[in-house]
């Protein structure tokens, strides 16, 4: 899905946190979000998801440019999610039994999904006696499960060991490449951005500094900040 | 401990020989406590989970006046009721005084408070991630709430069971309203204060210790449910 920002811009009590000119994702887009903390990584991502609502500005989404967020085809994943006091695959079914799917279809797509995470053996695990790996991918396939057109992250393996990271990021780029979801991530490890996103946006102080191709961004950076930041002069 | 031993011995006597003194006493508390929670709950969820989701003016002091009302004496609710229905009182042509609906009344006074601050509190500080969940997968208004309660149960059902602790155990309220009236309005509690004042100690002793039984099975019923829930 087509994302399109107009000066965009976030204040609390007074205060701009974020305040983006102009912007625009493309369809299909796997787009990495890097910046300080405190940038405003998640209040955007926050503002993209309809979770908060913007001070002022404008941002549309499909190529409808619809101006409030299409809820049932966006999703996202928090950096500690939120998993239902219930079992597995009840989790992963919830947002299609929100959409009406058939028990058939459910029935399949959670098969699928918990295969590919590797999950299979989780299926009637309750989630709180998951790892925090575990509670992410569950989350993830949570997310994917009702196959939406754009996909929010935010910094998805923060609390997660490498392997399941690794898990992950394959599995991002997979649903990117093969179903054409736009992916946004937000990350403060530069090199997973290198590596998952072909996109990145460097963020700091609320403000755009960088929009490009991330592995050009990260080896020679246009901006100065950015080289900072690259450089790790600037607190991550 | 001579009163305790035979206290118990009584207490057995009673149970066994199905007492029907006892029996009628026994139903009574549990009809008139069972009634408070039912309507306090139908009162409480709804209004704790609306508070708790919802920012509005006054919403500070209004909740002041739950967490005081919490801890009402039970003395102080059954006075207010009784002053309410007693004959010369405002609802006095409805000749509520000394019933067990009075009694009902007087304990939802209770109660109420009670489960609409222990929702509050659960509601509070779980709704805005759930919310915030709700709305990443889709969910409308109506399901966000269906959600909502959903994972809150636990916490809602130990809240209800608090009050009905509540409920079973308070004395004052209900003898006020109700008088203690043997066949009519005697329930457990005031049928104890009564039995020591005539020093009838065994005997109070022995309806004491049904009264632990009533409140073990009533907790020993949720800790089931709550396995359940979590298994
Ligand atoms: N609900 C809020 N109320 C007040 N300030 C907030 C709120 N959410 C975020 N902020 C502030 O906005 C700025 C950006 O925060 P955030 O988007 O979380 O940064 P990041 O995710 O990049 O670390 C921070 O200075 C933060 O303190
Ligand atoms: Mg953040």
């Amino acid at each position: 899905m087509k994302l399109y920002m107009e000066n965009l811009t976030k204040e609390y009590e007074g205060r701009k946190v974020l305040d983006i000119g102009k912007l625009q994702i493309e369809k299909g887009d796997l787009c990495g979000i890097i910046g300080p903390n405190g940038a405003g990584k998640s209040t955007l991502l926050n503002l993209i998801a309809g979770l908060i609502k913007p001070t002022s500005g404008r941002l549309m989404y499909g190529d409808e440019m619809e101006l409030t967020a299409p809820q049932k085809k966006i999703t996202m994943v928090f950096q500690t999610p939120y998993l239902m006091h219930t079992t597995v695959e009840k989790n992963i079914a919830y947002p299609l039994k929100l959409r009406n799917w058939s028990s058939d279809r459910i029935e399949a797509r959670v098969e699928e999904l918990t295969r590919e995470l590797g999950l299979t053996n989780f299926r009637r695990q309750k989630s709180w006696k998951l790892s925090g790996g575990e509670t992410q991918k569950v989350a993830l396939a949570r997310a994917l499960s009702f196959q939406p057109e754009l996909l929010l992250l935010d910094e998805p393996t923060a609390n997660v060991d490498p392997s399941t990271t690794a898990e992950i990021e394959k599995m991002l780029k997979r649903i990117n490449d093969t179903s054409g979801t736009t992916v946004i991530l937000v990350t403060h490890n530069l090199v997973q951005a290198k590596r998952v996103c072909a996109q990145a946006i460097f963020l700091n102080q609320g403000k755009v500094v960088e929009y490009g191709e991330s592995e050009k961004m990260l080896k020679s950076p246009e901006h100065d900040l950015t080289r900072r930041f690259v450089a790790g002069e600037l607190l991550i | 401990m001579e009163d305790i031993a035979t206290g118990f011995h009584n207490a057995i006597i009673l149970l066994l020989t199905l007492d029907a003194q006892l029996y009628e006493i026994v139903g009574l508390s549990l009809a008139v406590s069972l009634s408070s929670v039912i309507i306090s709950a139908c009162l409480g969820v709804p209004l704790g989970a609306l508070i708790g989701t919802h920012s509005f003016p006054f919403k500070n002091a209004l909740l002041r006046i739950i967490y005081t009302f919490m801890s009402l004496p039970p003395v102080i609710a059954g006075l207010v009721v009784f002053l309410l229905i007693m004959r010369r009182g405002p609802l006095g042509s409805w000749g509520l005084t000394y019933t067990p609906t009075a009694m009902v009344i007087a304990q939802v006074c209770l109660v109420t408070p009670i489960i609409t601050g222990l929702t509050y509190n659960i509601v509070r500080d779980k709704a805005p991630t759930v919310k915030a969940l709700a709305i990443t997968l889709g969910a409308g208004k109506m399901e966000s709430l269906k959600l909502l309660i959903f994972e809150l149960r636990i916490g809602i059902l130990a809240a209800i069971v608090t009050g009905l602790g509540r409920a079973i155990s308070e004395v004052g309220a209900v003898m006020i309203v109700g008088g203690n009236i043997k066949g009519k309005t005697r329930v457990m509690t005031t049928y104890i204060a009564q039995l020591k004042s005539m020093g009838d100690y065994s005997t109070a002793i022995a309806v004491g210790i049904v009264l632990l039984i009533m409140a073990f099975l009533i907790n020993t019923f949720l800790y089931n449910v709550q396995q359940k829930i979590e298994n």
